[in-house]
């Protein structure tokens, strides 16, 4: 049997992959996928920890953090597009029209 | 495993505000679609009379004590979610008031606007009622998605667009941190309901979870270091949305706040002191300070919105029932006064197209009742004696003081003068600046009302605020077992004016 540590420890993982994604990828769309990686960070610890509590609360969260992943990928890649067609870009660094 | 979902018509009337807006905004997107050719106007006054309605249920519920909770704890109707309700259709009614030039601008969706304003503001009203960590996380992502298309919503304006990429990527990296937050500290107490996990003992898990929990929440109240996607976001977005997004999404998330840090956190108070106290000083410094330097006033008052969070967040601190009086009560007060000053900054900007300080000199001499609502409204925010403002910051800091948290009260003042350097600059150049186009500006009806609305309550809150402070203490009357350490709380009755 997998120890839980082993499942927390990948989760962590996961979520320090998307932290540093979000901070250094320079693109929107490769910034978009790291925090859905974040967010499967959450789900495999939620499942995880849903199984070894034997509770099922954690996998209805998880479902319900999928469901709104979707949602958010739906809204995002929508204003990603709209920005794309006004600039040709979606390169965080030429996204840079408001500032003081 | 088994689940059971049984519910009466008396915990379905719990729901009733809810089950309206829902039917409201189903009716609305109807209508719009159905009669394409109908003036848009009409869908505005349509929404407005459904959160009328809505507005009159929750009064209701509030007069007759109704609570309860639904869904295995998940959704809690008290007088405290009522109180944050009431505030959230209140923003939004005038909200859709003051969008209605703006709407016309608009050359495709302007239906849909409506539509996606109600939705947000039924996800907060959701927010506020959130009751664990599951429902925490569906109602802020809930109320912020339609926010993410509003901001970007003027398509042919890169501004606009630009704006709405940056508030959704920063949304969506807070999402991650909460969803995160909410694993690790469901893992470390296998709950969920805010209740059930204040019996926790403090692990690094979930320290580290409520860390991340809280940078969350930061993320939508804007504080000071959460705060990057504030100023371009307000810049870009439609001003309603600005005026929108500047009170009603802080307002909601300080109900979430105020659950968590009371109810499931009480025990560790020192530690989350120390962190309000640090993050508090930061907002009111920081927003203060670079507000001096910006020439659009909706990057003005976005950075003065940070520093008046800063301010909230010191009734926060405070952890006792007066802190939490005082901060509901300052809510109140900023409701008015940023909704009332963003209404005068919409009305200026329908006719002069723009919204550069400079252009607003002489406003007196184009339009003398808005030049003088406007100055209200920053004195107001300012905190000058007689208006809504100056109660919400005495209260406040009353609170604050029967805590000992003198530092805070210390930044708290140097900042009031900053603040209000800023905001007499800009009352200058309205009224003593020589205009450069000295035409007289037109408003509508409805933006008159907004802002009529907006003064009314600003003097009102500020000359008799009884009835408002014990409206506030009745709703906190859950958290009267949380004193501090000296437990000498004020009553409110030493508040000047007849408070």
């Amino acid at each position: 049997m997998v120890p839980l540590s082993a499942y927390v420890a990948v989760s962590a993982v996961l979520f320090v992959t998307g932290l540093i994604g979000v901070l250094i990828r320079r693109n929107f769309i490769i910034v978009l996928m790291a925090i859905e990686i974040m967010l499967n960070a959450a789900n495999v610890n939620l499942v995880a920890f849903s199984h070894y509590l034997e509770s099922m609360t954690g996998q209805i969260v998880a479902l319900f953090v999928i469901a709104i992943a979707a949602g958010e990928a739906a809204v995002g890649l929508a204003i990603i597009i709209v920005v794309f067609r006004g600039k040709i870009s979606t390169n965080v660094d030429e996204i840079n029209l408001l500032k003081w | 495993m088994k689940f059971t979902l049984t519910m009466s018509g008396a915990d379905l009337l719990l729901l009733l505000p809810e089950i309206l807006l829902t039917t409201w905004l189903c009716v609305v997107l109807a209508v719009d679609f159905v009669w394409p050719q109908l003036r848009k106007d009409r869908l505005a006054y349509l929404s407005v009379g459904g959160l009328a309605v809505v507005l009159v249920t929750l009064f209701w519920f509030d007069l007759a004590g109704i609570s309860g909770t639904l869904f295995k704890h998940m959704f809690v109707v008290d007088r405290l979610a009522i109180f944050f309700k009431i505030l959230i259709v209140g923003t939004t009614l005038l909200v859709i008031l003051a969008s209605m030039d703006y709407v016309r601008r608009f050359r495709f969706f302007r239906g849909e606007y409506y539509f996606l304003v109600l939705m947000s503001a039924l996800g907060m009203m959701f927010m506020s009622s959130a009751n664990d960590l599951l429902s925490v996380f569906i109602t802020v992502e809930f109320s912020t998605f339609g926010f993410y298309v509003l901001v970007a919503y003027l398509r042919q304006d890169l501004a606009s667009n630009e704006a709405g990429l940056k508030f959704f990527i920063l949304g969506i990296f807070a999402a991650g941190l909460l969803a995160y937050g909410i694993s690790l500290v469901y893992g470390e107490t296998g709950k969920i309901v805010f209740s059930d996990i204040a019996s926790a003992s403090a692990t690094p898990g979930l320290v580290i979870g409520f860390l991340l929990i809280f940078a969350a929440l930061g993320f939508k109240i804007g504080a000071v270091p959460f705060h990057a996607w504030i100023p371009d976001t307000y810049h870009g977005a439609p001003t309603p949305i600005t005026a929108f997004l500047s009170i009603a999404p802080k307002v909601a998330a300080f109900a979430i706040l105020l659950r968590m840090l009371f109810v499931s956190l009480a025990t560790f108070k020192p530690a989350w002191v120390v962190l309000l106290v640090a993050v508090s000083i930061l907002s009111m410094t920081y927003g203060n300070i670079v507000a001096i330097a910006q020439r659009n006033i909706k990057r003005l008052l976005a950075y003065s919105g940070i520093a008046q969070i800063g301010n909230v967040l010191i009734g926060l601190a405070a952890g006792t029932k007066m802190g939490s009086d005082a901060m509901l009560f300052y809510l109140l007060t900023y409701l008015f006064a940023n909704l009332g000053a963003f209404a005068v900054v919409i009305a200026v900007g329908n006719v002069i197209r723009s919204d550069e300080i400079e252009d607003y000199s002489g406003l007196n001499r184009r339009s003398p009742f808005l030049a003088f609502a406007m100055l209200v409204f920053l004195l107001s925010l300012a905190g000058v004696p007689p208006l809504a403002g100056f109660i919400g910051k005495i209260y406040i800091f009353l609170a604050a003081i029967d805590e000992g948290l003198y530092t805070l009260i210390v930044v708290g003042l140097i900042n009031v003068v900053i603040a209000l350097y800023y905001y007499l600059v800009i009352v200058k150049k309205m009224y003593i600046n020589e205009p450069v186009d000295p035409s007289p500006l037109r408003i509508s009806g409805p933006m008159t009302a907004v802002v009529y609305v907006g003064l009314a309550g600003t003097i009102i809150l500020g000359i008799y605020p009884r009835p408002f402070i014990d409206w506030v203490v009745g709703a906190t009357l859950m958290f009267s077992n949380l004193v501090g350490p000296t437990a000498s709380v004020l009553p409110p009755t030493v508040l000047p004016f007849g408070g």
